[in-house]
């Protein structure tokens, strides 16, 4: 269930969701009552394969229902919300443009100011020039691109992403990881919140203002580690090592 | 009739049949869309609809077309009445496999399009526009293909009419070339059998072929490119403005929903059958009437099971073979589906003066004839166009760097590479095969009856005696079995190598 509530300092809030799904006429329970706070912040979740964290996202995302507990956005409409899937779900019979004005279409944006917006944060993750290509025309790193591009649109609230960057080279995934920083760091969106999945515990730490680890299936809240690190922060900086070497300890 | 009035005679008819056509194939176009998508994206109407579909498709048409065509014809007069008989009688001919097409490129998409449209929220009528339709277009038109050609096949009884000693003739090709025939107007004959060809080539040149090699990547097709070009984009001119129109008025009005699933539902079930249900019911010995004639189908049902799987079996070898050869040669390739996209559009009475001489001697030979033309494209089209170009270009190469040649090639790479659409080409081929009973296992040419025995024979004498109980009554045991055929075999086939073939 998603209420909205405008009381207190969060953008989101997670209240006691669980979920299970019956799999073969068996129950088998995902998450298990997992509670935490988003405030205006870039949030990391963390846990094993298979735990449950593409589950949880769908909830917050509101696609998803959860079978006890509920989300709650502390706004004052319905929020807005932009989702990186893992892999970059593009139409490939759309052009790059076509593909990022979708959504902005389907909520009744008008078409001229739907590519304005479009051209824009193609711009902002650096594809401007390519917004007639077709999918098939671009490179992996490119698509995935289109992918954040295509959340970044409908200037969300709540920014969803999915592991984002485990599906790139090392090096694409580096140049990507600090684009998308730079966007959120400037503030030039109005994005309140990140919340992003991944198995990276470097990447996570180096992200984000707090990670927040999930044990094996079914998926608890093991620990929330806030990340008190000045920015900018590379990964050879001994906070961060350190860091890094705590969160581990709750991984493994 | 001299060379002038011959001339405009056969332009006008060539024009109606084609019209005709058209109108059939735009209707089934929208109905497989319609009926396609809302299988894929609703469990509840996938549940109920699938089998019905598979014996729609497996019923033979021909039996029930009388009483169509009395409702038709009482109702709206022989004119109106005739003209949509006969645009029904061709949808029944072509619509089937555009369905099945439709619904399993959408059930096949990849699910994280799904999280796609329901994270952005995208309403119905998006989804339709921007994604349904794109995504189901290269199946749309490799079936347009076969559906194009079972079209022209059946294009003589539809334009031919007869309903007991009334015989109804719609101007067209068909009737044109039946009439020459029958006045033994050689000069007519002729010039109509050529019309025919011209039109049937000229549509596969430049508009199916070109069409779905370019949304398919298929190359074993004969086409022009360039002339196809200009008709696409034009197409898509026009189709870029609707879809744009059709939002913009969606924006605009409110966001209704539309139960489209029910109104399906209710149209796809003749209420035809509501009608004659009602006026049977009353018959208090009606129970025991069908009893008898499930007796008379259980006599005849084991034989028509025989040939039926016989003919399923020898179109799968018959296509596995020549998509090998097209395969390994593409020249060969493209004139063998050239050829394919002739013989199967050829009109059912076209191949009687050829078959005529045969009948006397060699019944069973022109039986199984008539048996293959209902069926066998079905897999040759889905195994030599979606199967060949579903080949992986990665695949054969790994097959060249280790050698896999021969038997071991065919047996390991080819033959397993293909499954996927030797499976839903045999599924249709073999609703095909119980469609094509009727007209194959009882002849009727000129003063010579071949009776064949078997199911469609029953049905065909059914419905020459207007015996509509009987003809329900059969073809409601038809169903049954092919339901259950269906259920048990092809489902479980199917489930077994879903898993397998998901390559990527
Ligand atoms: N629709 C569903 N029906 C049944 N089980 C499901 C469904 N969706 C997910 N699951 C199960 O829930 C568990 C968690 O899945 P989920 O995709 O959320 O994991 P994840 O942590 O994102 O995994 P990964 O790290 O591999 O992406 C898995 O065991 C999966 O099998
Ligand atoms: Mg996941």
């Amino acid at each position: 269930m998603v209420t909205m509530s405008s009381s207190k300092n969060y953008v989101v809030e997670v209240v006691g969701v669980s979920k299970s799904y019956i799999s073969g006429g068996r129950e088998v329970e995902v998450l298990k009552d997992i509670s935490f706070e988003v405030g205006r912040e870039f949030v990391s979740i963390i846990g094993p394969s298979g735990c449950g964290k593409s589950t949880l996202l769908r909830i917050i995302a509101g696609v998803e229902k959860p079978s006890r507990g509920r989300v709650v956005f502390n706004l004052n409409r319905k929020p807005i919300i932009g989702f990186v899937f893992q892999f970059p779900t593009l139409l490939p019979w759309m052009t790059v443009l076509d593909n990022v004005i979708l959504p902005l279409i389907a909520t009744g944006v008008e078409k001229s100011s739907a590519i304005e917006k479009a051209r824009m944060t193609l711009k902002v993750v650096g594809l401007g020039g390519f917004e007639d290509f077709y999918p098939s025309e671009l490179s992996g790193g490119m698509k995935q691109r289109v992918n954040i591009a295509r959340a970044l649109a409908i200037e969300p609230d709540v920014l969803l992403m999915d592991e984002p960057f485990s599906n790139l080279d090392p090096l694409t995934a580096e140049n990507l990881r600090s684009e998308v920083l730079d966007i959120w760091l400037s503030s030039i969106l109005p994005v309140k919140s990140i919340i992003m999945v991944t198995h990276n515990v470097e990447e996570a730490v180096i992200m984000s203002d707090k990670v927040i680890i999930l044990s094996p299936r079914p998926a608890r809240v093991l620990k929330i580690v806030d990340v008190n690190i000045p920015r900018p922060r590379n990964r050879k900086m001994p906070e961060v090592q350190e860091m890094v070497d705590k969160v581990y300890e709750y991984v493994s | 009739m001299n060379l002038n009035e011959l001339t405009i005679e056969l332009t006008i008819s060539t024009s109606l049949s084609l019209g005709r056509m058209l109108a059939a194939y735009i209707l089934s176009l929208i109905l497989a869309i319609v009926t396609g998508v809302a299988m894929a994206r609703n469990k509840y109407v996938e549940s109920i609809l699938l089998p019905i579909l598979d014996v729609l498709q497996s019923i033979p048409i021909l039996g029930f077309f009388p009483a169509v065509l009395a409702v038709f014809i009482t109702t709206l007069g022989p004119v109106a009445g005739g003209e949509l008989s006969s645009i029904f009688l061709i949808i029944t001919s072509l619509v089937w496999n555009m369905i099945f097409g439709v619904y399993s490129s959408i059930k096949s998409l990849d699910p994280s399009i799904d999280h796609l449209v329901a994270v952005y929220k995208l309403p119905l009528i998006h989804g339709f526009l921007y994604i349904y339709l794109p995504a189901s277009k290269s199946s749309i038109a490799a079936n347009s293909i076969i559906s194009w050609a079972g079209g022209w096949f059946f294009l003589t009884s539809a334009e031919v009419i007869s309903m007991g000693r009334v015989e109804y003739r719609l101007k067209g090709l068909g009737s044109f070339i039946i009439k020459a025939f029958e006045e033994d107007n050689t000069m007519a004959y002729t010039t109509g059998l050529l019309a025919l060809f011209m039109v049937i080539l000229v549509s596969y040149l430049i508009i199916w072929n070109p069409f779905t090699m370019k949304y398919t990547g298929t190359r074993t097709l004969l086409g022009f490119m360039k002339a196809y070009d200009v008709i696409d984009k034009a197409l898509s001119k026009t189709w870029g403005f609707i879809v744009e129109k059709v939002v913009a008025a969606y924006n605009v009005v409110a966001r209704v929903k539309i139960k489209s699933t029910h109104i399906i539902i209710c149209s796809i079930l003749p209420p035809l059958l509501y009608q004659y249900h009602t006026r049977l019911a009353l018959d208090n010995s009606l129970y025991s009437k069908i009893l008898e004639y499930g007796v008379d189908f259980l006599r005849v049902a084991p034989i028509t099971l025989i040939r039926v799987y016989l003919v399923v079996v020898t179109g799968l070898a018959v296509s596995i073979l020549l998509a090998y050869i097209s395969h390994t040669r593409l020249k060969l390739g493209k004139i063998i589906v050239m050829s394919g996209e002739v013989s199967s559009s050829i009109p059912a009475m076209m191949w009687w003066p050829i078959l005529l001489p045969l009948l006397k001697g060699f019944p069973q030979g022109v039986m199984m004839f008539v048996y293959l033309q209902g069926s066998l494209w079905y897999v040759f089209f889905n195994v030599l166009i979606f199967g060949i170009s579903s080949l992986r270009e990665s695949i054969i190469e790994l097959s060249e760097i280790y050698n896999v040649k021969g038997r071991l090639y065919l047996s390991r790479i080819f033959i397993p590479s293909l499954l996927p659409s030797i499976l839903a080409g045999g599924l249709s081929a073999s609703g095909g095969a119980w469609n094509a009973s009727i007209a194959a296992e009882y002849i009727v040419l000129g003063d010579l009856t071949v009776d064949m025995g078997g199911v469609g024979s029953l049905l065909n004498k059914q419905a020459q005696a207007g015996d509509i109980l009987g003809v329900l009554s059969t073809s409601f045991f038809m169903s049954l079995v092919v339901v259950f055929i269906n259920k048990t075999i092809w489902a479980r086939i199917l489930g077994k190598i879903r898993g397998y073939y998901v390559v990527e």
